[in-house]
């Protein structure tokens, strides 16, 4: 495989480096280890599902991604940069969990606020604008206050806020929730095209259904830990077992086939005629012990 | 969702916007008008209707006592009634706005975009300034108006009053003039609304610096009124205590004890202007370059506790 020189090659999305995040809490109380010795990458153009219960760290790497928090020990970079340069955003579009936005504004007025903090101005940002409105869906409703919203449009309005300057990196903090399931359809397929025009992705769900559907790797996150990680195919595949993929095979051969593992002894044995595959879901309940409850 | 997306509107063809500085004066203004219009929705604009009617009525009301009272008493309202609802405005608008931001969590959403902190925090004091200026700008607007339209109806009266008793001569004519037009509209007025408007800057400066280590806008606004008494008590405490003691102490006291909490009395012209003194344009620079101090100082305070705050 070629490998281009590292003075050429361009910096991956996303590094995070033995991260660790400490909350320091009252005099009384321990301190809370958030995450500890996270490391991951995640390369240009990828769409990278981090996944895990609630309270694992998920949220707290994605501030540090974002600048809002500091690390305790270790780093993480976008295209290069320190996560902690203000600069960095710049490439960067986020979606948080629940997004709030300014209820006093409408919908149009918060995406031409969003997009001037940007840097964006005059019939830039007039197109812009109205173009994510398009896009989300939100023409008709963009002169309404977003106080009148409802959930599944502040998640719209939310979309298309990170979306006004067309960053190369967008981070989704649970995009589908509270989203309808046609909606949340829609915005799976958004994110398989904004893919295809080599946006890279990292996003976090529940819906393990359609992380399996959108991410070229995952990384499963359990207190504060990356547990497993890797790309998705490599995750989900089953490692003892082998799927022979056959195509206009006739009974006969098929009969051979199985007379030849009968024959061959050993261990070897035919389990299933099928495409013997576990599931993200699977995967995900027997690498973490963690449940949410504590939250 | 109603529409369909359509997948060609996620990137324009060639972005034109310019490349990232580390200080711009654009995002500071996005900062600064969305203040404003946040504050205006907040329907904080109710205040001035209030005071707009506390000068109106103090126009129109002890017709019994002499001229020179009834303009010393439309002044007197209009200033009390100024200081304390722009004074009230800084503190509850800047108290407000971070604590609510967080609160919300509409600043990770602000802080996401490439906005440095100290950008999102003068944006924020500027927006608050704006509306201050803006508001006491057409207060005296209003208060000038009707302090013309009183000392004019009272020179009127005071001349057909002359002619009626035959002694309507020019000198006494010039002596009514004069006399009301020293209690009537001066630019020492002016210069007075300015120094509230001084006063309630370094107010919000203040607020914005116990905001951003406060936990709540109650706490902001509580603390923040517990300066405002300690900054006009300062001055007293200061004259009755700091007297007793040696030059050095007394100086590095005042001092540390004046950097702490500003001294608002600084700032009170109101009492000169009424009685109809000029106040000389070298106080006025006085004052103003210690509101921009103190201004300047609160604020990379704040950055200091802001910039190292977890959101």
């Amino acid at each position: 495989m070629d490998t281009p020189s590292p003075s050429t090659a361009p910096p991956p999305a996303v590094t995070v480096e033995n991260l660790t995040k400490v909350f320091k809490s009252g005099f009384t109380k321990k301190p809370l280890l958030a995450v500890r010795q996270l490391s991951f990458t995640v390369g240009a153009g990828e769409v990278y599902g981090l996944i895990g219960p609630n309270g694992c760290g998920k949220s707290t790497t994605m501030k540090v991604m974002l600048g809002l928090l500091k690390a305790t020990q270790g780093r993480a970079t976008i295209f290069g940069r320190d996560s902690e340069e203000v600069a960095s955003r710049q490439d960067v579009g986020f979606l948080p969990e629940n997004p709030y936005f300014y209820k006093h504004l409408s919908g149009r007025e918060t995406l031409n606020f969003y997009g001037k903090l940007c840097g964006l101005r005059g019939s830039e940002l007039k197109g812009r604008t109205e173009a994510m409105l398009e896009l989300t869906g939100l023409t008709h409703a963009a002169e309404r206050r977003i106080g009148g919203y409802s959930k599944g449009m502040l998640q719209r309005v939310g979309l298309a806020q990170a979306l006004i300057h067309e960053p190369r990196l967008l981070i989704l903090d649970e995009p589908t929730a509270g989203v309808d399931p046609v909606g949340s359809r829609r915005i799976r397929d958004l994110i398989l095209e904004l893919k295809e025009r080599g946006i890279t992705i990292v996003v976090t769900s529940h819906l393990l259904e359609q992380m399996q559907e959108v991410c070229d790797r995952v990384g499963i996150m359990s207190n504060g830990r990356m547990v497993s990680e890797g790309k998705l195919e490599d995750l989900i595949s089953v490692e003892n077992q082998t799927e022979l993929i056959l195509q206009d095979a006739s009974p006969e051969l098929l009969a051979r086939i199985h007379a030849l593992v009968q024959e061959s002894g050993g261990k070897s044995q035919l389990i299933s005629e099928g495409k013997p595959r576990t599931t993200l879901e699977k995967l995900f309940l027997q690498s973490t012990t963690q449940t949410g409850d504590g939250e | 969702m109603a529409n369909d997306f359509a997948p060609q509107s996620l990137m324009s063809s060639a972005p034109s916007r310019s490349a990232y500085s580390s200080f711009s004066p654009g995002r500071i203004w996005t900062m600064a008008t969305h203040t404003v219009t946040q504050l205006i929705r907040m329907r904080i604009l109710v205040f001035m209707g209030i005071i707009s009617m506390v000068i109106v009525i103090a126009a129109f009301a002890f017709p019994a006592v002499s001229p020179e009272q009834q303009l010393k008493l439309l002044k007197d309202w209009t200033f009390g009634a100024l200081k304390i609802f722009f004074i009230i405005i800084a503190i509850a608008a800047t108290g407000l706005l971070l604590p609510r931001d967080l609160e919300d969590r509409t600043l990770y959403t602000t802080l996401s975009k490439p906005v440095p902190r100290y950008e999102y925090l003068i944006g924020k004091l500027l927006g608050v300034m704006l509306l201050l200026g803006g508001g006491l700008l057409l207060m005296d607007l209003v208060f000038s108006l009707m302090l013309y339209l009183k000392q004019s109806l009272i020179i009127s009266s005071q001349i057909a009053a002359l002619e009626k008793e035959q002694a309507a001569t020019p000198e006494n004519i010039a002596f009514i003039k004069d006399l009301n037009s020293r209690f009537g509209l001066t630019y020492s007025l002016h210069s007075a609304v300015w120094a509230i408007f001084l006063q309630a800057s370094v107010v919000a400066a203040v607020s914005l610096l116990i905001s951003c280590f406060a936990s709540s806008t109650l706490f902001t606004i509580l603390v923040g009124i517990a300066f405002v008494i300690a900054g006009h008590g300062q001055s007293l405490l200061r004259e009755w205590f700091l007297d007793k003691m040696s030059g050095f102490w007394q100086k590095s006291l005042s001092g540390a004890i004046a950097v702490f909490c500003p001294d608002l009395t600084l700032f009170d012209l109101a009492e000169p202007a009424i009685r109809g003194e000029v106040i000389p344009l070298g106080v006025l620079t006085e004052v103003s370059g210690i509101a921009l101090l103190y201004i300047v100082g609160y604020t990379s305070v704040a950055y200091l506790f802001f910039v190292e705050k977890e959101l």
